[in-house]
């Protein structure tokens, strides 16, 4: 391959029944590729346009090669089709017994004495004069292996190509393709990280845009290693089958009455001096029924919020009525915030003790920041539990303020939910992150809504960027 | 009015100043049961008014403020602390009259105008409080056999006061309870709880009495806390500036060299502050804090023997009287000196730079904490009282002076504090002088040469064992050991 594969704002149709949109990436000559993503997000389609797989309905895709070797799942199953058809088609009254194996290697092949050596290494050497069709998968698989690496490929595409290989099998066809990296620029199309060989120097990550589209999402050099490692992730936390651990039995919060609101703010009002910030405001959250919030800055959104928790001084002056107490009847706030999780940019900035990861998230259990308390052996256990979710197990000892602001935020998450509060506050729980780190918390988000029994109040400054699932909306404006 | 202190026996001063106990958290079981329901009202609304009471209300307790009629009416600073936040606030006539407790958090200087005209208006069996003993210990002060008099005193800045709170955790406190106003018994009780209204009780209390926090805490400020780090201050950035060192660096390496330097005390006490420097480093710290020691030894006895006998505050007393006159001077001088008019360089200085360059202020620290403990404890305050006035508070009037210099550290103590400082510095500045012209650039602005790195295995073996046997670091240990449990950022 002389020169580069573009694909500009390439749009993909496969047979109407799934799509890629707007695809922009470029191969150069010198890189190796995976492509990775969630489930249906259209892996493999994409891995499949580069062998010149589905219909190209927008956009330019050049400097494709002549001759690119193929091995996928669905490569595989059309071979033995058409072998299969082969035999239907038969109208001689004769038992076909299909293309032999030999036949399926050499009879169009550019290296045969590469062939040769591949078939006695991948143990085909006795089935060679067996029917290619009556081979197990594992076997007709070996033979496109084979078929793709003799061909003397100009782009090698290989499509979860460790998927059901033996441990010998593997190292040996991992060593081969280390052998030919100067020569041929591969693409492999992988479900996990772990199995990437060392000689890859790319990742492409796909997010399914709908239920029949995908994109292409994020494009990363493994040189950056923090991208690298929030791809990582990202990866882990949308296919991970860790579920939201579950909150300490012996911290119970007190269980509210269903029928009363969470939160009921009547004529609520900030000011400061002759300034108002909020103006009789009439808001009541009941039990289940998740909120947006949004409004532009300095409508006093987080005003608001502080009323809420308890962390304006002005919740004494107004009429509030938080999780069963009549504000300014004698409650401490520590009875008010053991029934909110919470989570905001102002509190990552007052986050600043030094403190482990894992006792970032075990704080959440005592409401403080920092850790002033001895923790029990099952809150370390839960703890544990949410780093392995967020796929972060390996810095659980390591200095919160070391991490990156992404991470940090996840952890602070974590934090908010640990105990599974009636009400989590997600206060721009996006603000002053990238795009990868945005969809890691979005990602996480998403987790832990699924199936929990907590109240959610989003907070966002753009009211149309909406979380899935919150159907009612408060838009604040700015006073004055 | 006389001082309360010279009125006691021999016997019961001597008892008086021995108290202190560390409080297991065993202790404060109850919470703020003893104050739930009863009507607290805070005297004065600046930063350890506000901060204290936000806490106190946020623990469920009912707080109002009590402002002078003149303050309300021109609605002052305090008044607009205090509105703005939610409070209600009245004159004294209004509120005094219905409250159980009574918070007295307004400065020394104002403490007796203010209980008096508070007392009468006091209802039966009410509660005075305290969160400084200066009032009741040096003027005397004579308070009505049926209120309850209690001190609680975080022994941080009110903005400390309450980040901590509001972060899960609290400050240090010191309690007491004055025990010839104790009618009903209930001083223990509610001081206990007032302490968890604040958070207190999670960073740990104390429980000592009036007399030994007024006296040793007069000492600490005066002598290591402000007074030493300002002569320290003045002393080492004209010697640098003298010897040719860049004065943006040398500002630079004093104004957040105490702030380094005794990070390291807060964490591992004077040995891990000289555990720092090289070894040659070390034994030369460690050669002139002991010659500093010898030198102002006599002033650090001048201040302790001042405080106990009450002739400091009688002439602080007749300051007050003269509309501050010195003072106020004092700190007009204290602006015009060059350390605090050159501004700190825009160079970069690393952590182990200011420990390295800054071999005098290693020696002036540990002088200082030893000299104030030594002298404390001699005058038969306790070893723990001793502790918290002298190593343990350092760091944290350190971090003023990096905030904004001098001018931030005399801004953020209080008057009693600040007047005491200025009083030492004028008698340390010239006790240092003859001293001062021995030293060169190799301690204080530059560091040791290479060629210095060699030193004799027995005397560094003696400087070591010295300084872990020194009874600070002893009593340290224990008491860093208690916070560590209790702050457990593990």
């Amino acid at each position: 391959m002389d020169s580069a594969i573009r694909l500009e704002n390439v749009c993909v149709n496969f047979d109407e029944r799934f799509y890629l949109n707007q695809i922009n990436w470029t191969i150069e000559p010198s890189q190796h590729w995976v492509i990775t993503g969630t489930n249906g997000s259209g892996k493999s389609a994409l891995a499949a346009v580069l062998a010149g797989v589905g219909d190209i309905e927008q956009g330019t895709l050049t400097g494709l090669p002549g001759r690119v070797g193929l091995v996928s799942f669905e490569a595989q199953a059309e071979l033995i089709a058409k072998e299969l058809k082969k035999d239907d088609a038969d109208i001689m009254d004769v038992i076909s017994v299909g293309t032999p194996v030999q036949e399926m290697i050499f009879s169009d092949c550019a290296d045969p004495e590469l062939a040769s050596e591949l078939v006695e290494k991948f143990g085909l050497s006795h089935l060679l004069d067996r029917a290619f069709r009556k081979l197990s998968t594992g076997e007709t698989r070996k033979v496109m292996l084979v078929r793709a690496l003799s061909s003397k490929p100009e782009l090698l595409i290989l499509d979860e190509p460790f998927d059901g290989l033996d441990v010998d099998t593997l190292a040996m066809l991992q060593q081969h393709l280390a052998s030919i990296i100067e020569t041929t620029p591969m693409v492999l199309v992988l479900n996990r990280f772990d199995e990437m060989p060392d000689f890859i120097t790319h990742v492409a990550y796909l997010e399914k845009a709908s239920d029949d589209c995908g994109q292409l999402t994020f494009k990363v050099d493994r040189q950056d290693n923090s991208a690298f490692s929030e791809l990582y992730q990202l990866l882990h936390l949308k296919t991970t089958d860790l579920q939201v651990p579950k909150p300490d039995p012996a911290a119970q919060i007190p269980a509210l009455d269903a029928n009363q609101p969470l939160v009921k703010l009547t004529n609520a009002t900030i000011k400061y001096g002759d300034t108002v910030i909020v103006d009789n405001l009439n808001w009541t959250i009941e039990p289940g029924k998740h909120w947006q919030l949004s409004g532009p800055n300095g409508s006093g959104k987080t005003g608001v919020l502080s009323l809420i928790t308890g962390d304006h001084p002005q919740c004494y002056t107004n009429d509030i009525f938080v999780f069963g107490f009549q504000r300014g009847n004698g409650e401490s706030i520590w009875q008010i915030k053991q029934f909110i999780g919470y989570v905001s940019t102002a509190l990552q900035w007052e986050y600043r003790v030094s403190v482990s990861c894992k006792n970032v998230i075990i704080s959440g259990f005592y409401d403080s920041i920092g850790m002033y308390s001895k923790s029990t052996d099952n809150q370390k256990k839960i703890a544990d539990e949410w780093l392995a979710l967020l796929g972060m197990s390996d810095r659980a000892d390591q200095p919160f303020n070391k991490l990156s602001y992404g991470d940090q935020r996840l952890l602070l998450i974590a934090r908010a939910m640990v105990k599974h509060p009636p009400l989590l506050i997600l206060d721009e729980p996006c603000l002053g992150l990238d795009d990868m780190n945005r969809q890691l918390v979005l990602a996480l988000i998403e987790k832990i809504c699924e199936g929990n029994e907590t109240t959610v109040l989003y907070v966002n400054h753009h009211a149309e960027d909406k979380i899935a699932g919150i159907e009612q909306y408060l838009a604040l404006e700015k006073n004055g | 009015m006389a001082n309360y202190f010279n009125t006691l026996p021999l016997r019961e001063q001597l008892e008086q100043l021995a108290k202190c106990r560390f409080m297991d958290s065993s202790e404060f079981a109850d919470g703020v049961e003893a104050l739930k329901g009863k009507k607290m009202v805070v005297i004065g609304c600046g930063a350890q008014g506000l901060n204290q009471g936000l806490n106190l209300r946020d623990s469920g307790l009912d707080v109002s403020y009590a402002l002078r009629p003149e303050a309300i009416e021109q609605k002052r600073q305090s008044w607009k602390n205090a509105t703005e936040n939610g409070f209600t606030v009245g004159t004294y006539e209004d509120l005094i009259p219905t409250a159980d407790v009574v918070l007295n958090l307004t400065p020394d200087k104002q403490h007796t105008s203010v209980v008096k005209a508070v007392m009468p208006l006091m209802k039966e069996g009410a509660c005075l409080s305290y969160s400084h003993g200066f009032n009741i210990v040096e003027e005397g002060m004579q308070i009505r056999d049926d209120l309850t008099v209690i001190m609680v005193a975080p022994k941080c800045p009110g903005s400390e006061v309450r980040a901590e709170y509001v972060r899960g955790f609290g400050v240090p406190t010191l309690i007491a309870v004055h025990e010839d106003n104790d009618p009903k018994g209930e001083g223990l009780a509610l001081a206990k709880a007032y302490a968890v209204g604040t958070g207190g009780h999670k960073a740990g209390v104390l429980m000592s009495s009036f007399i030994a926090e007024v006296k040793s805490d007069l000492m600490g400020e005066q002598t290591i806390l402000c007074g030493m780090l300002q002569t320290g201050s003045i002393l080492c950035f004209d010697k640098m500036v003298e010897e040719g060192i860049d004065p943006g660096y040398a500002s630079k390496l004093i104004q957040y060299g105490w702030e380094n330097i005794t990070e390291a005390l807060k964490y591992g006490g004077v040995t891990n502050m000289l555990d720092r420097l090289s070894n040659p480093a070390k034994i030369k710290a460690f050669d002139l804090s002991e010659e500093l020691k010898v030198i102002m030894r006599p002033l650090y006895n001048k201040h302790q023997d001042d405080i106990i006998d009450g002739t400091f505050s009688r002439v602080m007393m007749e300051d007050w009287a003269n509309d501050d006159a010195n003072l106020l001077k004092w700190r007009a001088e204290t602006a015009e000196t060059n350390f605090e008019k050159t501004p700190a360089g825009d160079v970069e200085i690393s952590e182990q730079e200011f420990f390295d360059k800054g071999i005098l202020m290693v020696a002036m620290v540990k002088a200082g904490v030893e000299l104030a403990f030594e002298t404390m404890t001699a005058a038969g305050i306790i070893a723990e009282s001793a502790y918290y006035e002298s190593l343990h508070e350092t760091p944290l009037i350190a971090n003023t002076i990096a905030r904004k210099k001098l001018y931030e550290m005399n801004a953020t103590i209080s008057d009693t504090a600040e007047y005491g400082c200025y009083l030492y510095n004028h008698a340390c500045v010239p006790l240092l002088a003859d001293f001062m012209k021995d030293i060169k650039t190799d301690v204080i602005g530059k560091g040791l040469s290479d060629t210095d790195n060699g030193v004799d295995n027995a005397r560094l073996i003696e400087v070591n064992t010295a300084l872990r046997s020194h009874p600070v670091e002893a009593v340290g240990a224990v008491l860093r050991g208690h916070m560590a449990d209790m702050k457990k950022i593990v």
